[in-house]
């Protein structure tokens, strides 16, 4: 016994000695006020091909704007989160972006504790155990307006509808949304909203997989829409909707991604409705460079260029084009509101 | 061995880094700093990465003595995450239900349900191994996916949600929680930071103490007599008249309640209730490399609990500071492992003459690969 613990000690030893000989290099100081930005992202990782890479997207142009220190802290599981958020808090970073939901509790924890640091959150707020906003004035939540992005694609999809350009032309479209909550139901209010007014005689099917992670879950709602005449199915349930771009290729009709670009998930993706991440996590640090700052909410919508969509496997005609462009500057200048709550 | 193996390592992983473009000894610096707070030069706070890293560690040592008392009886308990995660779904449920009942009496009440969980969880294993001869590799791993799941059902529209569209239950009572080493308090600033960004918790006694127990409990007692003697032969232990199929179910139990006690010490030490966070938990299964690393021995479990605490938690600030992804850290520990298994320093010191002697293999603890042969043998019948 006595032999394995002097090996083991040697182990802590040789492991300090090697590092501390090591610690000598790197340093460096500033000289003018270099605003240190930190980002934590979720589980996903930064290769997520959505709001993770996207939030990194657009850390890396403000650094190329405003030549802030950046620095990234990828979180493996979800136990890392609220240490990943206070290593940059402890260190007084001028801001620290936490992405996604799933982080909402860490932020309103360490936010707490450090009053003087900004904070950021893409899709939430600063919470407690409960789910209630702690409404600390040192955090930024960046949402969207889902309804804006949907609106551009339902418009797609009603005016091809309306005009023969789908696979089947039954004037039958839907989406499949992962839980009835807000985020979602915003997505399918602007989608079935814009689809009703290109194509009064629509119908537009909207079923519920109750889940966001099984993708099985969402394809065999799709696969009822299908069966109820929808050629055209729009996917608001994460990598659960995965399985409604794959039906949706499997039935030989077409599909439409959310929140980032999903052109490369099924050949079937025509457009996808995206939430500009970038764009918001990039104005969230432009606002801690110039000053502007305010806790509480910042929505992104087709007027601040937060929200949009993205034509994907498919040639849009140029009639369409048209329509779309006239439709996305209404929306911008005001003269057309999508709905929040689903149209009836 | 352990010592060249993790030296190995760090070499391997120093011409990873050199090879993919970052610098070696930035790395290293910041998962320094970030294991143990020296060196930091990212302006971290010492006393902050030395809780952060025990907070880590403390599962870890719980988990790794799970796993190392079953290898002295010869099996090979990959079950310790699922065992763990019956332990919180115990802890949480039990302290939730009773959340009133008064901290005397729901504190234990949540440990000794956690470790009651555990070791149901792992006796299933041990019993099927006794009698049927279920290898214990295979059903411990698949108890892992069975717990895994239950806790998925548990919280997203099973009894313990707490409301739709959430993936987490309630908190459990103020009775049932083990208090911070520092007070939880905002406003009261100890080395330079709210008090309450300190998480370091009681649980590192109750962790400490199982060691201990799970090194008395192998040295001193002739249950861990009879547990080494099965590890050594199952023959000769039934010779001496051991019952070997009892044994295993034994050791199976205890490890399990050790691995329950990680669990129910996590949910009442740290996190309060149960969430999506433990979808994606590996404490369980880092437990197998600790315990291999620190061959068995409780000391030699709580020092590689160190390393491996040290290394997650620096992961995160060799990210931070290094710009080195802290995937790295998982590079590392599979070099470790691979390392120990492999026997790579034996077989270098034998390839090079002068070196030194050729490794002896520990006296008490046969190397990974016959011990899984040796279990994989049918068991006896029971006695």
């Amino acid at each position: 016994m006595a032999h394995k613990r002097l090996k083991f000690l040697g182990v802590v030893a040789a492991v300090l000695m090697v590092a501390i000989a090591c610690g000598g290099g790197g340093g460096g100081g500033g000289n003018a006020k270099q605003y240190k930005i930190g980002l934590v992202t979720d589980i996903g990782g930064l290769n997520d091909k959505s709001f993770n890479h996207l939030a990194f997207v657009g850390l890396e142009k403000a650094k190329a704007d405003f030549g802030i220190k950046d620095d990234v802290i990828e979180s493996h599981n979800g136990s890392e989160y609220v240490p990943n958020l206070t290593n940059f808090a402890s260190k007084s970073y001028d801001l620290v972006i936490g992405v996604g939901f799933l982080m909402q509790e860490a932020v309103g924890t360490v936010s707490g504790q450090f009053p003087t640091v900004h904070f950021a959150i893409i899709d939430g707020a600063g919470t407690d155990a409960n789910f209630n906003d702690l409404k600390h004035s040192n955090v930024q939540s960046l949402y969207f307006k889902e309804q804006d992005a949907g609106a551009m694609v339902g418009a797609m999809a009603g005016w091809m509808e309306k005009n023969g350009k789908s696979k089947m032309n039954h004037h039958v479209i839907s989406a499949v949304g992962g839980i009835s909550i807000p985020p979602v139901n915003h997505y399918i209010a602007g989608y079935k909203w814009a689809a009703k007014m290109e194509d009064p005689s629509i119908q537009v099917l909207v079923g519920y997989s109750n889940d966001f992670t099984d993708p099985a879950k969402c394809k065999g709602v799709a696969q009822s829409q299908i069966n109820s005449r929808s050629d055209i199915l729009f996917q608001v349930a994460g990598g659960c909707g995965l399985g409604v771009l794959q039906a949706a290729g499997q039935a030989g009709v077409y599909s439409i991604g959310v929140d980032a670009d999903q052109k490369d998930a099924d050949p079937s993706v025509i457009a996808s409705a995206l939430k500009k991440v970038d764009v918001a996590t990039y104005t969230s640090i432009q606002n801690v460079v110039k000053g502007t700052f305010s806790g509480g909410a910042l929505t992104f919508s087709i007027a601040n260029a937060g929200a949009g969509y993205a034509v994907d496997n498919f040639t849009v005609p140029a009639d369409l084009k048209t329509e779309l462009d006239k439709i996305e500057k209404q929306i911008h200048d005001g003269t057309l509101t999508p709905p929040a709550d689903i149209p009836a | 061995m352990p010592v060249g193996s993790v030296i190995l390592a760090f070499v391997l992983g120093a011409v990873i880094v050199a090879v993919t473009g970052g610098n070696p000894f930035a790395a290293y610096s910041g998962l320094l700093c970030g294991g143990t707070g020296l060196g930091c030069q990212g302006g971290e706070n010492p006393a902050l990465q030395i809780s952060t890293t025990i907070v880590y560690v403390i599962p870890l040592i719980t988990t790794g003595v799970a796993v190392a008392l079953p290898f002295r009886a010869g099996l090979f308990n990959i079950g310790a995450e699922g065992q763990m995660i019956a332990g919180m779904m115990a802890c949480t449920a039990i302290g939730v239900r009773f959340s009133s009942l008064p901290a005397p009496v729901l504190l234990p009440m949540v440990l000794v349900g956690g470790m009651a969980a555990g070791a149901l969880w792992a006796g299933v294993a041990g019993v099927l191994k006794a009698t049927v001869g279920a290898h214990e590799v295979v059903t411990t791993i698949m108890l892992n996916y069975v717990a895994q799941w239950l806790l998925r059902y548990l919280i997203i529209g099973g009894p313990l949600q707490v409301a739709p569209g959430t993936s987490k239950s309630l908190p459990i009572g103020a009775g049932a929680r083990l208090a911070t080493i520092l007070p939880a308090d905002n406003s009261l600033i100890i080395f330079g930071l709210p008090a309450s960004v300190y998480r370091v918790h009681t649980g590192l006694l109750l962790a400490l103490a199982a060691a201990a127990l799970f090194a008395f409990l192998l040295w001193r007692t002739s249950l861990g007599y009879e547990i080494r003697a099965v590890g050594q032969s199952q023959r000769a232990a039934r010779y001496a008249g051991v019952s070997v199929a009892r044994t295993i179910i034994v050791t199976m139990l205890i490890a399990g309640a050790f691995s329950g006690f990680a669990g129910a010490i996590q949910i009442a030490g740290v996190d309060h209730n149960l969430s999506d966070v433990y979808f994606t938990d590996t404490t369980g299964f880092d437990a197998i490399a600790v315990a291999l690393l620190g061959l068995g021995s409780a000391v030699g479990i709580v020092l590689a609990a160190i390393l491996f605490g040290a290394l997650h938690a620096g992961g995160a600030v060799m990210q931070a500071d290094a710009g080195i992804s802290g995937s790295l850290v998982f590079v590392l520990q599979a070099l470790i492992l691979f390392s120990i298994a492999a026997n790579f320093v034996g077989q270098i010191r034998r390839l090079i003459p002068g070196l030194g002697r050729p490794a002896a293999l520990p006296p008490e603890l046969p190397p990974a690969a016959p011990l899984m042969t040796e279990a994989a043998d049918p068991p006896p019948e029971p006695a």
